[in-house]
């Protein structure tokens, strides 16, 4: 990568986390830009963490959890989904390009599809606006 | 449908709003009255407990002047259970924070009648209380700026209130009505069961035309949309003056939260961190924090937002808190058709879901809309 983009990921136990740990073992290639912070639930995830990220500097987040219907607590990940919907439509409120937060549902078995995600959310990060702001 | 109360003849709105509340007390339909209350030598208007019928005089819940969003006061009279039974008088958005302070079990609504009124809206209450201190007569004073309102001569209303949409207590058990009706009687809407039963066996006689008050309504909200923003381009500048002293928390119907992750001691840091910081970031603003209290603060109960405007009379710093979380919960409202109040039986966004919904947001490779 050109640009030394931080991102940080917010990945469920359940699902995400060994998703990415499986991408890890079958050695699929993925950008490096990604620093992962293993939560238990992407209903765990509050809106005071990611800006806590952004605050800090980050260039980019990416919350993570299991598809619809398979969190490991039955309904967190819904709940997540409406969370973080409202938070992303105010980013563009608050200085920050939308494209620097995402979503993604990746599941244990998939991780052909997380270093595929990494990859898209490291091009869309690239694309957004890096304006730093103050938060 | 719109009923007129026989038997209570009044010379003005506020006369009639009064008798009907002397009435509740009287005939023992409620153990008590709460209500905004003029005071023979304050500068304001404060709400009233009030158990005996004659102590009713002076109220004065059209008054120009919102000291509190009286569902905070609703949080601290039921939050033991007791079996007296209370009318509250409030303004529509007080009746809609405090429905949504119902559906998060933080208002018990077992022992009140809600009893909401068309709202003329405010002034700020400072400005209020400038302008009071020189009039003579207050209830006069209240009158005359219902009339002005009536004949749409424009008052200086406090911002908030300028494009409210929600000026009549639709969601009240019951909703006392002046705007476009032609008597100054009591006209009462009655939205629930347990307004039907407060007035029971009351004689009350239908009115059968409100296409006026419709009009009315239709006009001023038509007027209203127009100068309500959808955008803020310069949130961070608004709120660069801040000085993170909570009085907009602490006055919000919405954050009852008892433990709030914005305590200082919870958003602090070491005073080593502090250096860390400022050295990481070659500086840091103090009090720090400022943008993102607001940021956690709008998440986390933005989608109730009632537009008060009472958050922005609380702050020292004339931040137009009004304005700015009014686009905010709209946006955020608006995600899920909710309005906030509206109704009983619709669930907080948050405390629910659709299994099949909002497919946006899951994944990065379907196409988004920007
Ligand atoms: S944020 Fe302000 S306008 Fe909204 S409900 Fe709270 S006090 Fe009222
Ligand atoms: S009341 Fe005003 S100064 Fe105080 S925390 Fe709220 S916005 Fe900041
Ligand atoms: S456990 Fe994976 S999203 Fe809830």
């Amino acid at each position: 990568m050109e640009k030394k983009l931080k991102i940080v990921g917010f990945l469920c136990n359940w699902c995400s986390y060994a998703g990415a740990d499986l991408a890890g073992i079958s050695r699929y290639q993925y950008p490096a830009n990604i620093r992962i912070i293993r939560v238990p639930c992407s209903g765990r995830v509050n809106p005071l963490l990611i800006l806590k990220c952004f605050q800090e500097g980050a260039d980019g987040v990416l919350v993570s959890g299991c598809h619809p219907g398979e969190c490991h607590y039955k309904e967190g990940n819904y709940y997540a989904r409406r969370r973080m919907l409202m938070f992303k439509n105010l980013l563009d409120y608050f200085g920050i390009d939308k494209r620097r937060f995402n979503m993604s549902w990746v599941s244990a078995s998939e991780g052909a599809k997380w270093a595929d995600i990494v990859k898209k959310v490291v091009e869309d990060v690239m694309a957004a606006s890096q304006e730093k702001t103050d938060l | 449908m719109l009923q007129m109360l026989k038997g209570i003849k009044a010379k003005n709105h506020l006369e009639s709003i009064k008798y009907f509340l002397r009435y509740l007390l009287q005939e023992k339909r409620v153990d008590a009255v709460l209500v905004p209350k003029r005071h023979p030598n304050g500068r304001s208007v404060s709400h009233a407990l009030i158990t005996d019928p004659l102590n009713t005089e002076g109220s004065d819940p059209l008054a120009p002047v919102q000291t509190v969003n009286a569902a905070c006061i609703l949080k601290e009279l039921t939050k033991e259970p007791t079996d007296k039974k209370i009318a509250v008088v409030l303004r529509p958005c007080e009746v809609r924070a405090a429905i949504e302070l119902i559906k998060i079990k933080q208002v018990s609504d077992e022992n009140l009648y809600m009893i909401g009124y068309d709202c003329p809206g405010v002034y700020d209450a400072k400005e209020y209380m400038n302008i009071i201190e020189k009039e003579e007569d207050r209830e006069k004073f209240t009158l005359k700026y219902i009339e002005a309102f009536l004949s749409d001569k424009k008052e200086e209303i406090r911002e908030s209130c300028s494009y409210c949409m929600y000026f009549t207590a639709d969601s009240a058990d019951i909703n006392m009505a002046w705007i476009g009706l032609n008597s100054s009687d009591l006209v009462i809407g009655v939205n629930t069961e347990k307004g039907k039963k407060l007035i029971n066996d009351l004689e009350t006689e239908e009115i059968s035309d409100s296409s006026r008050r419709k009009e009315k309504i239709g006009m001023i909200s038509t007027g209203r949309k127009q100068i309500q923003k959808d955008r803020i381009d310069n949130f961070l500048d608004l709120i660069q003056p801040c000085i993170r002293c909570y009085n907009c928390r602490e006055v919000c119907p919405l954050c009852y939260c008892k433990e709030c992750l914005l305590e200082p001691e919870k958003m602090g840091y070491s005073s080593v961190r502090y250096m860390n910081r400022a050295i990481k970031k070659k500086q840091i603003k103090m009090p720090d924090d400022t943008v993102l209290y607001h940021l956690t603060k709008i998440n986390h109960m933005g989608y109730s937002c009632v537009s008060c405007g009472i958050c922005e009379q609380a702050c020292p710093m004339d931040i137009p808190l009004g304005m700015i979380y009014n686009v905010f919960s709209r946006k955020i409202q608006a995600l899920f058709d909710y309005v906030p109040g509206r109704s009983r039986d619709e669930e907080l966004p948050v405390t629910t879901f659709r299994e099949e919904e909002l497919s946006e947001v899951e994944d990065i490779q379907q196409p988004r809309g920007k």
